[in-house]
């Protein structure tokens, strides 16, 4: 039985797990220049200024491009088919990847609001995913 | 052509058609080819010093790319009985063709060597399957991997899908526009007896093969191959004393990118692709534009792929690529055809070799179809583009390729017949 792929934090990105596994939504922020940034990095990507903190995000967001997977490329994933990868436009301005869940993937639409909810992939990590905005 | 009035010794002009590429070689495109990647490159590179009438030992430089999924020039050079004056072994797929052209005109410019062997050797089908499965999918994740493998996104058609589903948000591009990218490289390979896929193909058939990821249907990816390629590349001047009508490099863009290449989704629409940037290196280097080309070799790992870079590289405006592949312009016979061979699409998967390779023919006028051969050895073109048929373009003078790694980079060369 093959099993999905479990992420193992490193020192840099360890907030953003550990705040997942605490159900919050964590990025990074810089006070220099007021940018939010997303995946982790060590510095700010838009001002290069090493001030960078860990605050929790709104986790609200529209979705902006998606795909459905049909064929199966890992086999951690043969009894996940068909399943969606999509991109979600945070409202802090960042975008990030994550699968859509509580919907049909044939009900997605660009553009749709959603907002985070966490998903246990191990005993150590939860996994942030995004559902439609009840109403 | 005559050379245009402003070309003066500045670079990049002053380079302009002054090397040229004067031997190319390929194996057979197979699945299954039971040969090592090293007895592969050997084939192709023996294949291309005798399609340019050199001798092996005449080549003095030698580039290739991998994924380290090859062998390394230093078998490759002993083994054809090369002794070389440079050689450098790149990491990369696509793309790497025009940019490692552009690299061995460099290093020759700079004198360090005279005769430049560009070469891919891949078991494509049988080995390292480029869609990122088997070894390449192996857990736990960590670095990079960690904002996409967890939710299950890691090939190359899982990886590109997104932008070709908000490129059909934003500008209404629809599925059928798109399979014609398929169908008319498919008329293409029916004319090319080396094709691993020589049936034609219909929209109907596109579409109603299965989804791999949408909107991919199974006959809007790529036909994985066994296979090795070869360019040899050198000056122009020393091209006169060569078998063939030499192909004049007239401009390259190599590995132009869009910002952040790491996750270039954060940044700007993701339906645009790196020939937003390249055009604008592209068609100054060559002193020509869009228009003024023949016929194109815009890379097609996925139907799409071809698409978005005649878009973003400007033969089209953008949102109007699925206007344009469908419109007949690209079809032999039509105003611009692309990728005459069948491309990676129907005559294998080379990572852009291929492309180059089949337009350095065509600017030769003596591309490898089933015309008949004349008294002067060379063949004798029908034009009839019927299956089976013709597959050379009728007084071509100019070819644009377009390579693509991924959305982020890309890679571009104009070549003139010389
Ligand atoms: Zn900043």
């Amino acid at each position: 039985m093959h099993t999905k792929p479990v992420p193992v934090p490193d020192e840099v990105s360890a907030p953003f797990f550990d705040g997942a596994r605490d159900r919050k939504l964590m990025l990074q922020h810089c006070s220099a220049c007021d940018g939010w940034s997303f995946p982790v990095r060590e510095r700010c990507p838009h001002c290069f200024a090493a001030a960078l903190t860990w605050r929790q995000a709104s986790g609200r967001g529209t979705l902006y491009t998606f795909t459905i997977m049909h064929q199966v490329m890992n086999p951690g994933f043969a009894s996940a088919v068909p399943y969606n990868v999509a991109q979600i436009d945070l409202e802090e301005g960042v975008r990030m990847v994550s699968n859509v869940v509580g919907i049909g993937n044939d009900a997605l639409r660009i553009g749709m609001a959603l907002d985070v909810v966490f998903e246990d992939v191990s005993d150590d990590i939860r996994l942030p995913k995004f559902r439609p905005v009840a109403g | 052509m005559p050379l245009p009035a402003d070309t003066d010794v500045s670079t990049p002009k002053y380079l302009r058609d002054k090397y040229a590429i004067v031997g190319i070689g390929e194996t057979t495109y197979t699945r299954g080819s039971d040969k090592t990647t090293r007895a592969l490159g050997t084939w192709a590179l023996r294949n291309a010093a005798a399609d340019a009438g050199i001798k092996t030992s005449d080549i003095d430089g030698m580039l290739s790319y991998s994924n380290n999924d090859s062998t390394s020039a230093t078998f490759m050079a002993g083994d054809i009985g090369a002794r070389l004056n440079f050689y450098m072994d790149c990491v990369g797929g696509g793309s790497s063709t025009e940019a490692l052209i552009g690299i061995a005109i460099g290093v020759m410019e700079a004198g360090l060597c005279n005769c430049v062997a560009l070469f891919r050797a891949m078991n494509g089908f049988s080995q390292v399957r480029i869609g990122g499965t088997g070894a390449r999918s192996a857990t736990p994740v960590g670095g990079d991997m960690l904002h996409n493998r967890a939710y299950g996104w890691q090939s190359a058609g899982q990886m590109f899908a997104p932008t070709f589903m908000r490129h059909m948000y934003d500008y209404g591009t629809t599925p059928e526009q798109v399979a014609m990218v398929k169908v008319v490289h498919s008329e293409h390979a029916s004319n090319n007896p080396k094709a691993y896929y020589k049936k034609r193909y219909t929209v109907d058939d596109v579409l109603s093969s299965r989804i791999i990821c949408k909107p991919l249907h199974l006959l809007d990816c790529c036909v994985e191959t066994d296979n090795a390629t070869a360019i040899i590349i050198t000056r122009a001047d020393r091209a006169k004393d060569m078998r063939h009508t030499p192909a004049l490099i007239r401009g390259i863009v190599g590995r132009c990118s869009k910002p952040r290449m790491d996750m270039h989704y954060q940044t700007g629409p993701i339906s645009r692709v790196g020939g937003y940037y390249a055009k604008d290196i592209l068609w100054p280097n060559s002193g020509v534009g869009p228009e003024d080309i023949d016929a194109t070799g815009a890379y097609d790992a996925f139907t799409f792929t071809s698409m978005l870079q005649l878009e973003d590289y400007g033969f089209c405006k953008k949102g109007e690529g699925g206007d344009y592949v469908s419109s007949g312009i690209t079809r032999l016979g039509g105003k611009r055809p692309n990728n005459t061979s069948g491309g990676h699409l129907c005559e294998g998967y080379t990572h852009g070799m291929n492309m180059v390779i089949e337009n350095v023919r065509q600017l030769r006028h003596d591309i490898d179809d089933s015309c008949p051969i004349g008294a002067d050895g060379k063949r004798q073109h029908t034009y009839d583009y019927r299956e089976g048929g013709c597959r050379q373009v009728k007084d071509i003078e100019l070819t644009a390729n377009l390579g693509w790694a991924n959305p982020m980079t890309t890679s571009g060369m104009v070549m003139r017949r010389g």
